[in-house]
């Protein structure tokens, strides 16, 4: 194992050039959402949608970012199981939390766009939509891989076991979010294979669009970055109550 | 001004009924009331503040309980250090 010093792991003086660049980009990323008033960004009143065609920048990017989370925490379980390296645990973990902390928040924007569109006059929130269905699935797997952790005491065989297990979260995410909800008949854009940019999705909105996912992928990484640091010190603190060797 | 540009409605004709409440005539629409009537005023543009807050507030409550855990490393730092000094 090489000599890395642990606190070396996350490099403090990018984190805070990062965290700075976040939050103006996200900052006019919210003022572009909200625009409208005949100079910047209009977008078509669509019946029913109508300015709730805004959540294309709110809600969607949530689902973009758990699937980049998804990516980000597999990879460092893949390479803790290669080579061992706690750090690799402690990312894996860290991610694997935002990415159920993403999920439910893209499941309760969701359900809330939908009670105001879909079933509007309705008292209902949830009508168990394909994508809807798998997406809850999808989060509650993440939420397991957090049982299991909790269920293991020996710390290394639940960082290897955990590792694995999250491998599979991760080979499911693909099917669950882009495959089967596809193949059925859903309310939501992207079913019976059609792209999820549909005729009506005004070609404007990728110009914020874009720039939401790329931000809220910012967002997870600042909160990523900063729970690695704590579970650093964590572990430092930890070390010092092991006996010398 | 411009205002939002109108596209036909077409929902009822060429929608396919996937849902079993979308779009099915049985199922009774009542009349919107209290929050709801605030939520679908100015074009519903009130849903996209209630999902933006939603989100906010979701990081806020995971930056808040970072800070709880931030809270603990201090304290078993401090009783350390406390240890280390008898």
């Amino acid at each position: 194992m090489e000599a890395k010093t642990p606190s070396a792991a996350v490099n403090v003086p990018l984190y805070r050039k990062i965290r700075l660049a976040v939050v103006v980009w996200m900052t006019v990323v919210v003022l572009a959402a909200f625009s409208f008033g005949g100079l910047w960004l209009n977008i078509p009143r669509i019946n029913m949608l109508e300015h709730t065609a805004r959540n294309l920048y709110f809600h969607v990017p949530m689902w973009f970012t758990m699937m980049a989370i998804a990516i980000v925490s597999a990879y460092h379980s893949f390479r803790y199981l290669q080579n061992g390296h706690v750090i690799r645990d402690v990312r894996a973990r860290a991610a694997a939390l935002l990415a159920v902390v993403f999920g439910i928040l893209g499941l309760v924007t969701g359900s809330v766009w939908a009670h105001y569109t879909w079933y509007e006059g309705t008292n209902i929130w949830w009508n168990f939509d394909p994508k809807q269905s798998m997406a809850a699935i999808q989060v509650l797997i993440y939420g397991a891989y957090f049982v299991l952790r909790s269920a293991l005491d020996d710390p290394e065989k639940r960082a290897r076991i955990a590792a694995v297990y999250n491998l599979f979260a991760f080979v499911t995410v693909p099917f669950l979010l882009y495959v089967l909800p596809r193949q059925q008949d859903s309310l939501h854009p992207g079913a019976e294979g059609n792209p999820a940019f549909s005729d009506i999705t005004h070609p404007i909105m990728r110009f914020v669009f874009y720039p939401a996912i790329i931000g809220f992928i910012g967002v997870f990484w600042l909160l990523y970055t900063q729970r690695v640091r704590a579970a650093q010190i964590q572990q430092r603190l930890d070390a010092l109550d092991e006996p010398e060797l | 001004m411009k205002t939002l540009q109108v596209v036909p409605d077409t929902s009822q004709t060429t929608a396919t009924p996937y849902d079993s409440i979308w779009g099915n005539p049985d199922v009774p629409v009542q009349a919107v009331s209290g929050l709801d009537q605030v939520m679908l005023s100015n074009d519903k543009l009130f849903v996209v503040m209630a999902v933006a807050l939603i989100i906010w507030f979701g990081l806020v409550f995971f930056v808040f309980r970072t800070d709880r855990k931030l809270d603990r490393l201090e304290r078993t730092l401090n009783e350390r250090i406390a240890q280390n000094e008898e």
